[in-house]
């Protein structure tokens, strides 16, 4: 591989690794500037993301398996590795024989991939070895022994019904230890999680998680698509995300196909996506608010949620921005009367949200709820690779408009707001500081917004490329990776939600607090049940 | 003295009527407050008709004492609010019992509440049982106390007796003792009515609960009578602060029918005013940390206790 292939910046760190790791590494290259493949032996792969790590300040993202063994035999698991200081992608690909459907665990050395492991011994029943907890996760524990991520298992099987115990829960036991089970079906809108508290009293012993109770499949689905309809399927994976998702699986397509949107449809994509983080910010900003009981400012934030989602649907036709993404582009453009459709709204919404603010920080009562409530420790958010909102509120410095400038990123100045003490309050505070941020942004897009097309053609992918595609969501950071197939299909959609990454993080956010506290705690975290479960 | 049977028949239907509407306003106007339009303030009416005609869905582990806490909830707040003067000063159970009968049949209520949060097993009844004895446990002092300052100063435990010897000449309406009485037993009603800063009446999220997580298990007509007591409840501690503390304008026995109606009039007002304040304080308030709350109730103990002995100061 010639170092020409990638960014000035990853060079270095590229001749390093292939001079100390010479002999060990097979073969790499790289498909784009920001992304590098590296294929070698199961054994190697924790010294490799442990060097990445020390040396470099990399992180493992994402942890997946691919089954190729239509093509070579083997399956294919691979290591995410994001250097962000460098603003690049080392990704590591493993093979793992059929014979012998085993791979060595890093949990115990990266807690962060935990659920991401066990993940892929469940869809594709490669057993993990020397993981610390090795039981079921994607799939219920009355789950048969088939793995629906390989390619022999049919989308349309038909398993038998539910029977017998979903999940065996660990209690705590000891005199006067409570376990209170809450769900896994709310009040409320919200999708199905099982909590188990175990509880002294008031305070929190032990909390565990049960999630997947909505896992639908859909990166199984995604294989049985042609890829322009994985648009539409890319926008359900998290409702409160569409745009997100559908962008970043457009982003992987297009980085595959080698194909670069136009400036304009950029920028758009830019605007759509602050209008998805300020909905949301906002939204969270009164949600928090109305744990506490402080409903007053709930009302105030839905008020100008409401008014976001109508210049939504102004825009786009859609209140969630369904629809707006499309492979190459955006499906819209925005005439004069939109585009200052969105200039009063940045106005109104400064002007309001500031009061808003106002209202909330002039509230003592409302400060006590939230100050040192459900703190995040920076450590444990480390360990955890706790990203996104939760992340910057814990000392996680890393944003990927920053880090990976994708969409119109490299064109606009903003800061990314990061606190350390990692409580409710912080969580507040990153939304609040993001929401003038994405004004700012806005404005700026807005001031300089490019002419031209909203899209080019993408026309049919060749087979056997890989891409990662990635946004940096109003959750946090969203990766699509994908591997294409012939006949413009998928053999594989990797679907990474920041959600996914940060649920075991409220087990130790809520340790040491106390059982009313819960609601606003995880309120803070806000995290997608669909998008984890997909 | 007789027992008047119009009094009597009056004053239940007072307090079976006006309680639903009195929730009802509170909530309304709270709704407004905040932006919203609200529910209309008669629709607890609907509410509770709606209820008494549903079937009822309980839990297999419940035993008879969950069937039975519902009538027990309703019928102690019922008999506790016939002890109150509301529209005129003998109220038409005065011969039972005065302020400790009602403090007594209140806890007894409150008592059987708990245990119908308990008897269905489901966690979150236990939680909401646990904390609200926690809350009760200090919420109830703090109220005899306060009840008691006004009653040394009055010679009497008899609440007929004290609302007429305060409209005497002689009572001073500002006198310190009285408003510290008053501050106590505002923060007592805004616990043992589960409002915020104490309780959040209008929540969803069960781990925050109190008075609600034990009607959770509830539906049908049981959950009509839960409904129904905790608004009469209300209206009953409600009527203690306006007319122990304020009775201007309560009609005396025998009073004429216009007394009665000046009377009704005054007494709707000041309820209205009372009803007003506590949704401000609703407003623009969040929910304390639960294990803050008895710090707040701590304070309204020591208010009352300083309302005491200021009775002896100030005399």
């Amino acid at each position: 591989m010639n170092p020409s292939d990638v960014f000035p910046e990853l060079q270095p760190i590229l001749e390093e690794v292939t001079k100390r790791f010479n002999g060990r590494i097979e073969s790499s290259f790289a498909p784009r500037l920001n992304e590098v493949y590296f294929h070698a032996r199961m054994d190697f792969v924790s010294g490799f993301c442990a060097h990445l790590f020390r040396k470099w300040g990399g992180r493992l993202v994402s942890v997946f398996a691919d089954d190729a063994r239509a093509g070579t035999g083997v399956f294919h698991l691979y290591y995410v590795m994001a250097l962000d200081a460098a603003h690049g992608f080392f990704i590591l690909r493993v093979p793992i024989s059929p014979e012998t459907p085993e791979f060595l665990s890093l949990t115990d050395a990266m807690p962060a991939v935990n659920w991401q492991e066990r993940e892929i011994q469940d869809l594709f029943g490669l057993k993990l070895r020397g993981h610390p907890n090795a039981r079921r996760c994607a799939l219920h524990d009355d789950w048969p022994e088939v793995y629906p991520l390989r390619k022999d298992f049919d989308l349309r099987t038909v398993l038998p019904p539910f029977q017998g115990v979903r999940h065996k829960f660990r209690e705590v036991e000891g005199e006067g230890v409570f376990q209170v089970p809450v769900g896994p079906v709310h009040a409320g809108i919200i999708e199905p999680g099982h909590f188990l508290f175990s509880v002294a009293g008031e305070p929190v012993l032990y909390l565990q998680l049960r999630m997947f109770y909505v896992h639908k499949g859909t990166e199984k689905l995604f294989e049985s698509l042609p890829i322009p309809h994985g648009v539409r399927l890319a926008e359900s994976i998290s409702g409160d995300s569409s745009f997100a998702h559908a962008t970043a699986f457009c982003h992987a397509v297009e980085r595959a196909a080698g194909v670069e949107p136009p400036p304009r449809a950029r920028a758009l994509r830019t605007v759509c996506l602050e209008l998805e983080r300020l909905y949301n910010h906002i939204a969270d900003v009164g949600a928090i608010c109305t744990d506490v009981a402080f409903v007053t400012a709930h009302m105030h934030a839905m008020r100008l949620k409401e008014r976001i989602l109508r210049v939504n649907e102004q825009l786009t036709g859609n209140r969630l921005l369904r629809g707006m993404a499309c492979l190459g582009g955006v499906r819209f453009d925005f005439n004069a009367d939109q585009l200052r459709a969105i200039g009063q709204l940045a106005d109104e919404l400064e002007r309001e949200f500031n009061d808003l603010i106002k209202l909330t920080s002039d509230n003592s009562g409302l400060l006590d709820r939230l100050e040192g409530t459900g703190v995040l420790t920076p450590k444990v958010a480390r360990d955890l690779g706790v990203v996104g909102i939760a992340g910057r509120a814990s000392g996680f410095d890393h944003d990927l408009r920053r880090d990976f400038p994708h969409a119109f990123y490299d064109q606009v100045q903003f800061t990314v707001p990061v606190f350390t003490d990692g409580d409710v309050q912080c969580r507040f505070d990153v939304r609040r500081d993001e929401v003038f941020q994405s004004l700012a942004i806005l404005r700026q897009v807005m001031g300089k917004l490019p002419a031209g097309p909203i899209a080019v053609p993408v026309g049919e992918v060749p087979p056997d490329r890989v891409a990662l595609g990635y946004v940096e969501g109003w959750r946090g950071e969203i990766f699509h990776w994908i591997h294409t197939a012939p006949g413009n299909r998928l053999s594989r959609c990797k679907i990474k939600d920041p959600s996914l990454q940060n649920w075991p993080a409220l087990s130790e956010a809520i340790l040491g607090n106390i059982i009313p506290d819960f609601p606003v705690v995880n309120k803070s975290f806000n995290l997608s049940y669909s998008g984890t479960d997909r | 003295m007789n027992l008047d049977p119009l009094n009597f028949l009056g004053q239940t239907l007072a307090l079976l009527l006006l309680a639903p509407l009195l929730s009802g306003c509170i909530k309304n106007w709270k709704a407004k407050l905040q932006n919203r339009r609200g529910p209309r303030p008669w629709q607890v009416y609907f509410d509770i008709a709606k209820f008494l005609r549903k079937d009822m869905v309980i839990s297999e582990h419940a035993s008879w004492v969950f069937s039975f806490a519902p009538y027990v909830v309703f019928l102690t707040a019922l008999l506790a609010g016939l002890m109150v003067p509301m529209i005129n000063a003998p109220a038409p159970l005065r011969l039972f019992g005065g302020v400790l009968a009602v403090v007594g049949l209140l806890a007894l209520g409150r008592f059987f509440l708990a245990l119908g949060g308990l008897d269905p097993a489901s966690a979150f009844g236990g939680m909401g049982s646990s904390r609200e004895m926690t809350i009760s446990a200090i919420a109830e002092p703090a109220m005899m106390l306060a009840i008691f300052t006004v009653a040394i100063t009055a010679g009497s435990t008899d609440l007929s007796q004290i609302a007429q010897s305060t409209q005497s000449a002689t009572w001073k309406l500002l006198n310190p003792a009285h408003v510290l009485a008053f501050a106590a037993m505002f923060v007592v009603l805004l616990a043992e009515t589960g409002r915020i800063p104490v309780d959040n009446p209008a929540t969803h999220l069960e781990l925050t609960m109190i008075h609600e997580a034990m009607l959770l298990e509830y539906s049908g007509r049981y959950l009509a009578f839960m409904e129904w007591g905790a608004s009469i409840k209300q209206l009953v501690l409600m009527t203690l602060l306006v007319n122990v503390f304020f009775p201007v304008g309560l009609a005396g026995p025998q009073a004429s029918v216009a007394a009665l109606g000046i009377s009704l009039a005054a007494y709707l007002a000041k309820l209205l005013a009372l009803s007003a304040v506590v949704v401000v304080v609703e407003t623009t308030n969040a929910k304390m940390r639960l294990f803050r709350v008895p710090d707040l109730l701590s304070t309204a103990f020591v208010l009352a206790a300083l309302a005491l002995l200021s009775t002896f100061l100030f005399q």
